[in-house]
């Protein structure tokens, strides 16, 4: 992706002054996110999905590959890509990529976010795939996921492909330009490098639940 | 024309918009809030005048931000007759307008503010490369327009206070 003289300067300048610690940033609740190359953490954790029964990261793991989506039923970036996320899901759970979609949030700060309103928006939207609750938000803090929705897509090898958002607009799905997800799902399942590796959103921040 | 001086007029124009006296109705509204590139709020934040700048990056249907908002307003009313530009960006759909109108009146904000009106990713770029993008985001300013302070999700205000009046300490220093 090619920058502009001014966009150089800019992220240099900003990455000089971290570098040098001058800019004391604090991020909310999750550790810096997870590095292009690594492995998912914390497969083996059982998540209640909305049909009732208990899921893993491993027990989706696809054959090409597995996406695992940081999502939630009240954020309006969230709903905005909703229809997309489904359609993105269904299609790819049949080519042998794994599918999760993950609700880390506390229904306890929005009441939205509950279990019973993610069956229903499951049902209403067709999803095929697992809708699962995180229930102690632990492996969005694994992950690093800062915000809904936010993607990770890992290749047949197990490690972090892609990262980042599904495309580049969320409000009009007319004008898109770039389907960032979708492009990383159809080099991922062809055992091609994807392009374009990490992209950005503005999206909900989770509502991480109290640490226990 | 040079491009910074290019954007501190179109921010000097900006700021001098928004600073229009309001008539009845749209102060019923709430204060206008103007759509702008990045690089216009990053002129605005830059601008000569300020001596320290807090940037507030919010939405109205963001539980945090509401949750903060009071918060930020108090040390932007505790600071401001010291130098601290207040600047609020506001991420909200263009339908949301309203609504953000209406929560800036109710909360008294009487400064410019702004709406996203770019791409996603380089909104969030042009503001912090360290920034994924999660709201509510808070950007604290030097006089010089460097970064003092950033965080990401609902600030807490005594660290916000912290950064704040260190940002006008540097600033103090350099003179």
């Amino acid at each position: 992706m090619q920058l502009r003289a001014l966009d150089r300067w800019v992220f240099g300048f900003w990455t000089a002054l971290a570098v040098m610690g001058g800019v004391p940033a604090r991020a909310q609740e999750a550790p810096p996110g997870l590095a292009l190359g690594d492995p998912a953490p914390m497969t083996d954790v059982k998540m209640k999905n909305v049909d009732g029964r208990e899921v893993s990261i491993a027990d989706v793991q696809g054959t090409k590959g597995t996406l695992v989506i940081f999502s939630c039923n009240a954020c309006p970036w969230a709903k905005a890509w909703e229809k997309r996320i489904v359609a993105l899901g269904n299609s790819w759970q049949k080519k042998g990529v794994g599918v999760v979609v993950v609700n880390s949030n506390d229904p306890g700060r929005v009441a939205e976010d509950d279990y019973a309103t993610m069956q229903k928006h499951a049902k209403e939207r067709g999803m095929s795939y697992p809708y699962v609750v995180d229930a102690t938000s632990d492996v969005a803090r694994a992950f690093g996921a800062a915000h809904t929705p936010e993607a990770f897509l890992f290749g047949a090898d197990g490690k972090l492909a892609y990262h980042g958002t599904i495309d580049d607009n969320a409000k009009e799905p007319g004008k898109v330009k770039t389907r960032y997800l979708e492009d990383a799902l159809k080099a991922v399942a062809a055992g091609r490098e994807v392009a374009v590796k990490e992209t950005k959103a503005l999206g909900c921040g989770i509502k991480f639940r109290p640490k226990a | 024309m040079s491009r910074p001086i290019a954007w501190m007029l179109a921010a000097a124009g900006i700021a001098l918009a928004s600073s229009a006296p309001a008539g009845g109705a749209a102060r019923r509204q709430g204060p206008v809030i103007r759509p702008a590139t990045p690089r216009q709020i990053l002129a605005a934040v830059r601008a000569p005048g300020a001596r320290a700048v807090v940037l507030n990056v919010w939405a109205t249907w963001c539980v945090p931000c509401r949750e903060e908002f009071p918060d930020v307003m108090r040390i932007v009313s505790a600071y401001r007759g010291r130098g601290l530009r207040p600047v609020l960006v506001s991420a909200d759909f263009d339908d949301q307008v309203p609504a953000a109108r209406r929560f800036l009146r109710e909360h008294g904000v009487d400064f410019p503010s702004y709406l996203k009106s770019s791409d996603d990713m380089e909104f969030i770029n042009a503001l912090s490369p360290r920034w994924s993008g999660a709201l509510p985001a808070t950007f604290v300013y030097d006089a010089g327009g460097c970064l003092e302070y950033f965080h990401e999700g609902r600030v807490p205000p005594l660290e916000l206070e912290r950064a704040v009046r260190r940002a006008l300490a540097s600033t103090a220093g350099r003179k």
